[in-house]
């Protein structure tokens, strides 16, 4: 499928308020964010990185906006400022009535309660507050080898129970 | 390379670096069941992202129309024109590059990458039927202008607003042959539209 197909725009069009989301959860400024959305955007055409079999759209958007705004945090200053307000355990940030798509929202509420408390925890400090894998081996305390193995783990059970189609 | 391991929810979840990404992603053109993977820890991930609020509206200067709206959307909140003046506020919002945005998902449109000097780098997005162009370019001297050429036809479009990287948006007439980005009266980038 080439990028400027009608279904592009159209995934575009549905789903520009959930990618500025994205990237506003993690840098907290409007511009900034709008840079990362754009940044990623421009990524995708002009690499014509996005094919069918890489998955559904949305999500390949989702996770190179991810990236991009991540690296802009990371790069730009902001982080201190950023860090100066969230503090670093920040309560989860999932609020079924501010979300924006609350049905889903639901859902991976009651899917990150299911998991086991330790993979929680760093899916949590990772996914919600934005924090390097350094940095969630620093706040826990654990080797950076579980760090990783307990996010990934994470993440699959994630991927099975939101998978399962539950109402 | 060997497979990806933990590394393709890691990669999913933004945590591995531009670096290995690099890695990750060549890796992932070739093989199967590390990007059958990582297609499934990025669809668990968007689903977190549903989780998240939406980004806030620009804040409007503190002054007392907001009290007056508040009033207005009271009186309006039971008929259905209610939606259409929530919109046209929405809307009236949206930032330059919202404009833009908007423009390129609501049409078919191409890209190209403009040949340009060492130091700049430009880039076209352009409607298909020629009725906007967007242009963004990293490293031009500030004040850096578009001139697009159609036919016989030369138009200065105007500077190129903000940085990193700086942008035009333009509604055009009709479909360019070439796009210029022009500093002083030297050419630092110029390319040529496919439709």
């Amino acid at each position: 499928m080439a990028l400027d197909e009608p279904a592009f725009d159209l995934a575009y069009r549905a789903h520009a308020a959930r990618l500025r989301a994205v990237a506003y959860d993690i840098l907290r400024d409007r511009d900034a964010a709008e840079d990362a959305v754009h940044g990623a955007l421009v990524r995708v055409w002009s690499t014509g990185a996005y094919h069918p079999e890489r998955g559904a759209l949305l999500a390949f958007l989702i996770a190179c906006v991810r990236r991009e705004a991540l690296d802009a945090l990371r790069s730009i200053k902001r982080r201190r400022l950023r860090e100066a307000r969230a503090g670093a355990d920040a309560p989860v940030a999932v609020d079924d009535i501010a979300a924006i798509d609350p049905i889903e929202a639901r859902r991976v509420r009651r899917a990150l309660d299911a998991l086991p408390e330790p993979q929680r925890d760093v899916i949590v400090r990772a996914y919600f507050g934005h924090r390097t894998l350094a940095e969630v081996a620093a706040d826990t305390s654990l080797p950076l080898g579980t760090v990783k193995s307990r996010l990934s783990a994470a993440l699959r059970s994630l991927h099975t129970s939101l998978s399962e189609g539950t109402p | 390379m060997n497979h990806l391991d933990d590394d393709a929810e890691l990669y999913a979840l933004g945590l591995t670096g531009r670096e290995r990404d690099a890695e990750i992603e060549a890796h992932l053109a070739g093989c199967e069941p590390c990007r059958r993977r990582v297609v499934a820890a990025e669809s668990a991930a968007a689903s977190l992202a549903a989780a998240l609020p939406p980004m806030p509206a620009a804040t409007a200067r503190r002054t007392w129309w907001p009290a007056l709206a508040t009033a207005a959307s009271l009186v309006f909140a039971t008929t259905a024109a209610y939606e259409g003046i929530a919109a046209n506020a929405a809307s009236s919002q949206l930032a330059r590059t919202d404009g833009a945005l908007v423009a390129i998902a609501g049409s078919h449109f191409g890209h190209t990458t403009l040949t340009s000097d060492s130091g700049t780098i430009a880039k076209a997005i352009y409607a298909r039927d020629g009725s906007w162009c967007y242009v963004l370019v990293s490293g031009a001297p500030r004040g850096a202008h578009v001139v697009l050429h159609a036919g016989a036809t030369t138009r200065d479009a105007g500077a190129l607003e903000g940085a990193t990287p700086a942008t035009l948006f333009l509604r055009t007439p009709g479909r360019s042959d070439e796009i210029d980005i022009v500093a002083g009266d030297h050419v630092v980038a110029h390319g040529k539209p496919l439709y």
